[in-house]
């Protein structure tokens, strides 16, 4: 039963980074990444009722509460100050995108064996899917011109390395997740200001315009 | 309070008041007093160390070691510095009206703030606290970056903090690794992640998690180094910060960010030798030594001519540790030192010849700066001179002991491409210098620049020059039973 949860909500995980890959209305790609982190959330608590570890409670709320909940009402509020609402053509085209992701998940599979508890079992669809996510969000970031995308794909990052800490050590030591949620809080608050300043002087968020300094 | 928490209260409340309000002398006494305190501090900790204890608080999450206390004496060091140039630069800016009540409070806030997260990076002894630091230089950095508010700020801040925190999520993955990797022998709670119990539990890893890790974490960490190729938000964030949060960037992070990679090269030398790591330091270092030469070259603009100097220097000090051999190390301890105490004077002349010509960019400085701001152009030129290791200053001695430490070694062709790479940097950056310095002066009709004042800003430049002068003749002895302790620190088997 744990086992079928975990993989379940794994591969509920990619499947929101693939359609994040597809999809261009920024308010969906943020529900997507909410969704994306309340699976995860789900994850934690699984492990923390099979395992008994009351500390990932702790784990569990905080990545509903910040990541499911309040990073996406602060990004939404920010998408519908500025009126931006669409992406515009990625660099690279959907379908050729999600065949490039496909690739990718199959490199993340192969590199989860190497793990000790890799090599089978849940261990292995956790690890998989947290390095497929992985890789995937970091082509989310390089082929995406809007800020707000970019700072969906670090987010995504970071569930992935989040998905892999539980995957493979059951957790960090609590006062470590502590800290890290309150940077990473920090960090989109900060970003959220920059997206606004970066709006207000070139009237677009579209980051590929940035590109002034060379050399 | 212990010692050490005080060095770390200190400038974190220095921050609070200077963000928040009242009168401008008050602020700039705050600035410049509680940064003078932190460095007062930070050498009172590191002389309980040499007295032979181990400041420690949070149990043992933070920890003064020998690596330790170099670094925070360092960080203390430019932290003041950087205090009190920024008020004479701030001042500066007043006087041309450019400064508004919002730029006020974050130069004044966020300035100590970054001493602050450098000082506690430097302390660390905890690979997940550590991680939570660097992030805290980071965001301290970014408004510091995007200052001016121009399009290429906020272009320079947007890299930055993608590539910083795209860097600083490697360096988490690599935290995720080594402690999986170690597990089961490292034990439960926060504990479980100090440099002493992974260093201890490194030969029992699992050894495919452990190189995973070890990748990652270097990787990470090298791009708050900005070892190339992951260097690329240093020459746009040196180019738009203003010059003393550039100090704080091209000093304090930068020996902050090589903390890390040294301690996780510790980890990865006890379970796997040090080669693994070691052979990745060095391909990393070459590349950006390397690098940094076509970019000088060709280099139009002061600021960032200095970041690839930066950049070039990172690669020496990580050449140095992954040559593998005890000299290397400390040649590169030596390394970091010495480039704490030179590269100020280089940045901080060459910010105050920026803002005398309202532009960094060599055309826009012209040439024939001699006549125009003397004291200021002299100084650049000494800190050129140094900068690009000439005898007898200081860099001069630790590319020699890194130089040797390689040749005596195994890596003889690494140690030769550096050497000629060294030699190309001293003439590219003698002929971007004396272009400006020297040269034909632009007609004075087109531009008049602001006359050059000798003011607090200047005093601080050459105060900062005379330190370095002194300290290739005359490094006092605490500060090389530092650098020794250090080595210790990453060399010795523990």
């Amino acid at each position: 039963m744990t086992a079928n949860i975990l993989i379940f909500c794994a591969a509920g995980m990619l499947v929101t980074a693939y359609l994040m890959v597809g999809q261009k209305a920024l308010f969906t790609t943020i529900r997507l990444y909410g969704v994306q982190s309340l699976l995860l959330g789900i994850v934690a608590t699984t492990i923390a009722i099979a395992e008994s570890r009351p500390e990932l409670f702790v784990t569990a709320a905080l990545t509903v509460t910040l990541k499911a909940i309040l990073i996406p009402w602060f990004l939404m509020r920010t998408v519908d100050r500025i009126g931006i609402h669409r992406e515009i053509e990625p660099f690279l085209s959907v379908p050729a995108s999600l065949l490039v992701c496909l690739g990718l998940t199959v490199v993340g599979y192969r590199v989860s064996t190497g793990f000790q508890e890799g090599a089978r079992g849940v261990g292995h669809h956790l690890i998989g899917v947290a390095l497929s996510l992985l890789l995937i969000g970091l082509f989310l970031m390089v082929t995406r011109k809007k800020a707000i995308t970019q700072i969906l794909a670090l987010l995504t990052v970071e569930n992935a390395v989040f998905l892999v800490a539980l995957g493979v050590t059951s957790g960090m030591p609590l006062i470590v997740e502590l800290g890290i949620s309150f940077d990473v809080i920090l960090a989109v608050l900060v970003l959220g200001v920059l997206v606004r300043r970066i709006v207000g002087r070139f009237e677009s968020m579209d980051v590929s315009r940035l590109s002034k300094l060379k050399g | 309070m212990n010692l050490l928490l005080w060095t770390l209260t200190v400038p974190l409340l220095t921050a609070g008041i200077g963000g928040l309000g009242g009168p401008r002398s008050f602020k700039e006494l705050t600035m410049v007093g509680g940064l003078a305190l932190t460095f007062g501090l930070c050498l009172a900790t590191a002389g309980d160390f040499l007295a032979g204890s181990t400041p420690v608080a949070f149990g043992d999450a933070l920890r003064v070691d020998g690596l330790s206390a170099l670094v925070l004496v360092l960080c203390g060091f430019v932290g003041l510095l950087s205090g009190t140039y920024g008020v004479g630069y701030l001042r500066r800016n007043e006087r041309r009206g450019l400064v508004t009540p919002r730029m006020r409070r974050e130069f004044y806030g966020l300035i100590p703030a970054y001493v602050f997260a450098m000082l506690f990076v430097s302390v660390s002894n905890n690979l997940g606290v550590l991680w939570i630091a660097v992030e805290l230089t980071t965001l301290a950095s970014v408004f510091l970056i995007a200052f001016h508010d121009r399009d290429t700020s906020l272009e320079a801040a947007w890299k930055f903090l993608m590539l910083g925190s795209l860097g600083l999520g490697f360096a988490l993955l690599g935290t995720v690794l080594l402690f999986a990797a170690g597990q089961g022998h490292l034990g439960e709670g926060l504990a479980a992640l100090n440099w002493t119990r992974l260093v201890e539990a490194a030969p029992q890893m699992h050894p495919f998690t452990l190189r995973l890790g070890v990748v990652f974490a270097l990787i990470g960490y090298g791009t708050k180094a900005g070892l190339a190729p992951m260097h690329t938000w240093k020459p746009d964030a040196y180019r738009e910060a203003p010059s003393p949060a550039v100090v704080l960037m091209a000093v304090g992070m930068l020996n902050g960010a090589v903390y890390c990679i040294l301690r996780i090269h510790m980890i990865s030398k006890a379970a796997l030798g040090p080669e693994f790591s070691g052979g990745l330091l060095l391909t990393l270092g070459l590349l950006s030594v390397l690098i940094a030469v076509p970019f000088i070259l060709i280099q139009w603009n002061l600021k960032r001519l200095l970041a690839y100097s930066s950049i070039e220097h990172v690669g020496i000090m990580a050449v140095g540790v992954g040559l593998g051999a005890e000299a290397g190390v400390f040649g590169a301890l030596l390394h970091m030192t010495y480039h704490s105490l030179a590269k100020p004077v280089a940045l901080f002349s060459a910010g105050t010849l920026a803002q005398l010509h309202s532009s960094s960019d060599l055309d826009q400085i012209g040439g024939g700066t001699l006549g125009r701001a003397p004291v200021a152009s002299s100084l650049l030129v000494l800190s050129a001179v140094m900068i690009t290791g000439s005898p007898p200053f200081g860099l001069f001695f630790s590319e020699m002991t890194i130089l040797r430490a390689g040749f005596s070694g195994s890596h003889v062709t690494a140690t030769s491409i550096l050497l000629a790479a060294l030699v190309a940097l001293f003439c590219g950056v003698a002929y971007q210098v004396g272009r400006i310095v020297a040269g034909p002066s632009p007609d004075p009709a087109v531009k008049a620049p602001d006359p050059e004042r000798f003011d607090i800003a200047l005093a601080t430049t050459t105060v900062a020059a005379v330190v370095a002068v002194v300290s290739a003749f005359y490094l006092p002895a605490p500060l090389v039973a530092l650098i020794r302790a250090a080595t210790q620190v990453v060399w010795g088997t523990p």
